[in-house]
């Protein structure tokens, strides 16, 4: 595919400058190869509003899989600490959509281009606004690092996906060309991403919402209290089979989390708020 | 215990685990007094020594040994997993979701949509479903109002190294 590509460069070259197209003297051959390089990256690479297109079309299709949860208070508070949360990350300004999914499963989800999810089976399990802060930061960082979007990269050709994702904005969606994309994409989500790559989340989420302002325990908190789970219940196999073993996670947290996070213990973890916004809260 | 009652009747979930936890020292962990570092020590646990646990308390787990009660370091503790049916496929869970919701809950529809493996790679795209949650985003400006109606303040904090 390379030899192609320097064809087509080379020709691409050759017919705008006709002049010293035989000229073979006069051309920095060092030069050429760098800009056929620089091209080649250019067409390989995701920019930033092609990713926000392809993780709408994998939200369409997380929220065919299981829909919205019909609850507007909820909906929003999910909102307004995420939308926090990511405001203390390195993207604070993609178009931020966070959002509970009606599902019974144990998970959580983030898309390229900014959308969290989190299924209503996984905030049962949640004690504090802290741990709700400790998993949409861990989901926040996936989006950070483009965590997918180099999952995606690499399971396609990259040149056919860049190809998709510059027809499917050209296009604005409708494209079969982006569902043949997004429906790649969305196999990720049934996969899962490599290991470390949850790792770095982990270790990333805690920061975040220690950032936010939050106990950063919420994170681990969460981890141990699935960890007290039956495992063989079914609403969690696909989070056990897309993560590494809680025990795994747990333990990595452990090593780092032991010294720079002792002067933020004290940070609150407003379980209070949390059960209000739940609409569990005392009358 | 009534918050989470009533949050997972929201929610038309069942309730977390029933009963007590119990998990294991992973390595000699010390049994504090208070929930910080330089409280005093009652007891020095074992490895795999195995306790009750009570509450969290941001980094710190309250436990039961057989002697004393304490605060032990939340990451020194593996828990046990449970062996019972504790939630979603119970038949409590499914009693909820038809509570909660007057419809069948989703663990009786999975067939048609759901999260497992298949019903993620055959699902079909709602983008309606997508501007619709899309009318809950909010701004910067309106998460930090929040932020600080609770309370909370930005700090901060280095990312870790991960240790490679």
């Amino acid at each position: 595919m390379r030899t192609i590509w320097m064809i087509a460069m080379a020709c691409l070259l050759g017919a705008t400058l006709p002049a010293i197209a035989f000229d073979f003297g006069s051309v920095d051959w060092k030069k050429a190869a760098e800009t056929v390089k620089k091209v080649q990256k250019a067409k390989t690479e995701i920019d930033e509003p092609q990713e926000i297109v392809l993780g709408d079309g994998i939200a369409s299709n997380l929220l065919g899989a299981a829909p919205l949860l019909d609850n507007a208070a909820v909906q929003r508070y999910v909102n307004r600490i995420g939308r926090w949360l990511a405001s203390q990350s390195e993207r604070p300004d993609l178009p931020w959509l966070f959002g509970v999914l009606d599902d019974s499963d144990v998970n959580a989800f983030s898309t390229p281009g900014g959308n969290v999810f989190i299924t209503k089976g996984l905030l049962a399990q949640m004690n504090s606004e802290a741990e709700l802060a400790g998993v949409l930061a861990h989901e926040i960082s996936h989006v950070v690092r483009r965590h997918h979007v180099l999952a995606i990269k690499k399971g396609a050709q990259a040149e056919l996906l860049t190809d998709l994702a510059n027809d499917a904005i050209r296009q604005k969606g409708g494209d079969p060309k982006l569902t043949k994309l997004v429906s790649a994409g969305t196999e990720v989500y049934a996969r899962g991403l490599d290991k470390n790559d949850e790792y770095e989340a982990d270790r990333m989420g805690v920061v975040i919402a220690a950032r936010g302002g939050y106990d950063p325990y919420g994170l681990p908190a969460v981890l141990q209290t699935l960890q007290s789970l039956n495992p063989s219940d079914s609403s969690l196999a696909l989070m056990f089979k897309t993560h590494p073993a809680l025990g795994d996670r747990l333990e990595l947290l452990d090593e780092e989390m032991s010294d720079q996070f002792a002067g933020l213990e004290n940070q609150p973890d407003l379980a209070d708020r949390f059960f209000q916004a739940l609409g569990a809260g005392k009358k | 215990m009534r918050r989470l009652f009533a949050c997972c009747l929201l929610l038309g979930v069942a309730l977390p685990g029933w009963g007590a936890d119990f998990a294991r020292t992973i390595r000699t962990t010390e049994l504090k007094a208070q929930p910080y570092s330089d409280a005093r020590t009652l007891e020095s646990l074992p490895a795999r020594s195995r306790v009750e646990v009570l509450k969290r308390q941001s980094g710190w787990t309250r436990v039961k040994t057989a002697t004393a009660s304490g605060w032990v370091k939340m990451l020194s503790l593996r828990v046990e997993a449970g062996t019972s049916a504790k939630r979603g496929d119970s038949g409590l869970g499914a009693l909820f979701n038809v509570a909660s919701t007057g419809k069948s809950g989703s663990t009786v529809t999975t067939g048609v949509r759901g999260l497992s493996e298949e019903q993620l790679t055959d699902a079909q795209p709602d983008a309606k479903a997508l501007q619709a949650a899309k009318r809950y985003a909010v701004s910067k400006q309106e998460a930090q109002r929040y932020a600080a109606e609770g309370k909370l303040q930005a700090q901060s904090v280095d990312y870790l190294s991960g240790g490679r």
